[in-house]
């Protein structure tokens, strides 16, 4: 990759993240509904890991945990029975979230566009299904944590679909912006080819 | 063994267990994990501050122009009451002086009198139902020290409860809401000796802006429209400070009747709050250390 792309991609990943983490602590309320809120920071990840490869996707998740971790900690409850803020939950959240849609949906759908929604789709279903089922064992490990009284439809609609929908809602912006203003250009996006995207990577281990 | 290290699966695998430790020492104190957040606030801050204020700026833009014509009918109104306004002020003045003085010769105690409050506006808010923990522009520098196991009662403009601060940074600090699930206060029903309940979030009816209440003794009556206010019992929040209604009671469980309130403080319409610390004497605040002086409350406690 030539310095001015790399460039042009750092410039433009940096103001994203900055932008949409920004704009996801400042305006919750707005993005929300039903209790739940789209997460453009995390679709962003996804969209970066679908659209541009396992190292972009790693990377840029990785950077937008540390702001997230940053702007708008967990806070969880401890052995010691007090609450604490933790550091490092949004970095592995957001890592793994690049690195699982860099690896679905993307060597046999070609990138394409409609998959990128079964992308985010997918990852925000990961997310939320690990995250409950974290949650849930921890209150088991740590008694003093109480006790997880969510219900089936809680979880299931209440969370995990509610969740799903407006990620997808969320998505479309953005997928616009990854199109049309993103880290790639559009005559380079049209340039590339998966092979190209996929050249640094181990295309062996879970490419669909 | 080269190959084995640029593969995918094992990158992916030491990052993440690598992170895990990571978070793992984030419950101590010195955590390194914590140090790379504090650092990258300092960054993320500003560039958080302003998307904050252009959006603010963009919002007030866009509200000015579409509520141009009201806006025009309002100004004569105002221009009105403000005429009003300076006249009752002028009284109101008066009745100040009256007050100070009443309040001096009958040693009327301020009802949170032993304590220094802190003005703050918050930075950030919860980017989940997980990522919860709110931030305001008030730290360590403003005078705002956390020592192990303490924490700070934080309320709205209006005195309402808001939650407590759990960790203080340079220029923030991280406040637990009333409604994230490891919330909890002592409370009691608002009359004259009113029941004590528990106040506590709850993974539900956080969801619905809702937090759980239950009753120590299972006599207790609750019912719709009760107000709650908090106890004093525990230490942590001095006694008084207005938590919310409740808005329903849950008798499935005759032994234990719990109910749902809805904190009068609305956190997602917040911009303001006071951090409360209870007033340390003159000769042990000296010592308190990173308190600038620019760092004075917004209204010292009377000691």
């Amino acid at each position: 990759m030539d310095r001015r792309k790399l460039i042009r991609k750092i410039v433009v990943y940096a103001v994203y993240i900055l932008l949409l983490s920004s704009l996801q602590v400042s305006y919750p309320n707005r993005l929300g509904f039903g209790g739940q809120t789209a997460d453009l920071a995390f679709v962003f990840v996804v969209l970066t890991g679908y659209f541009n490869g396992f190292v972009d996707g790693a990377v840029v998740g990785l950077i937008m945990g540390i702001v997230r971790d940053c702007l708008a900690p967990i806070a969880i409850i401890g052995i010691d029975g007090s609450v604490h803020v933790t550091a490092g939950i949004g970095m592995l959240v957001m890592f793994l979230a690049g690195a699982l849609s860099s690896s679905f949906f993307t060597k046999k759908m070609h990138r394409n566009i409609p998959f990128a929604f079964v992308s985010i789709a997918f990852c925000t279903l990961v997310y939320k299904i690990g995250g409950h089922f974290l949650a849930y064992s921890w209150t088991f490990i740590v008694p003093s944590a109480g006790s997880y009284d969510l219900g089936f439809y809680e979880i299931v609609v209440r969370s995990c679909l509610l969740q799903t929908v407006l990620n997808l809602i969320a998505g479309i912006p953005l997928l616009i912006l990854m199109r049309f203003a993103g880290p790639v250009s559009l005559s380079e996006q049209r340039r590339t080819s998966d092979d190209v995207i996929m050249s640094n990577e181990d295309t062996s281990w879970l490419q669909i | 063994m080269k190959k084995l290290l640029t593969t995918k699966w094992f990158i992916v695998l030491a990052v993440s267990l690598l992170l895990i430790a990571g978070i793992v020492l984030s419950f101590l104190p010195g955590s390194p994990l914590k140090a790379v957040v504090g650092i990258s606030s300092k960054a993320v801050s500003p560039a958080q501050k302003s998307v904050k204020t252009t959006g603010n700026a963009f919002s007030d833009f866009w509200s000015a122009i579409a509520d141009g014509i009201a806006i025009r009918e309002e100004n004569k109104t105002l221009k009105e009451e403000i005429a009003d306004l300076k006249y009752r002020l002028n009284q109101y003045e008066e009745a100040a002086i009256r007050y100070e003085e009443l309040k001096n010769a009958f040693h009327i105690r301020d009802t949170f009198s032993n304590y220094d409050i802190y003005g703050a506006s918050i930075l950030s808010r919860e980017a989940d139902e997980w990522f919860s923990v709110i931030r305001i522009n008030a730290g360590k520098n403003e005078g705002i020290v956390l020592e192990q196991g303490q924490s700070y009662p934080v309320v709205d403009t209006e005195m309402n409860l808001v939650g407590r601060v759990i960790e203080t940074q340079g220029s923030n600090s991280m406040v637990l809401p009333l409604l994230h699930e490891g919330f909890s206060a002592s409370g009691k029903v608002n009359e004259v000796n009113g029941a004590s309940v528990i106040v506590s979030g709850d993974s539900v009816l956080k969801r619905s802006g809702l937090c759980r209440v239950k009753a120590f003794d299972k006599n207790v009556k609750l019912e719709p429209g009760t107000v709650i206010v908090t106890s004093g019992e525990g230490g942590l929040f001095p006694d008084g400070i207005p938590i919310g209604t409740i808005v329903s009671v849950d008798y499935s469980n005759p032994t234990e009747v719990t109910a749902a309130l809805r904190p009068f403080s609305n956190i997602g319409e917040l911009e303001d709050v006071f951090v409360m610390i209870p007033f340390i004497a003159d000769d042990k605040k000296e010592t308190v250390p990173g308190a600038s002086e620019s760092s004075a409350p917004v209204a010292g406690g009377q000691g």
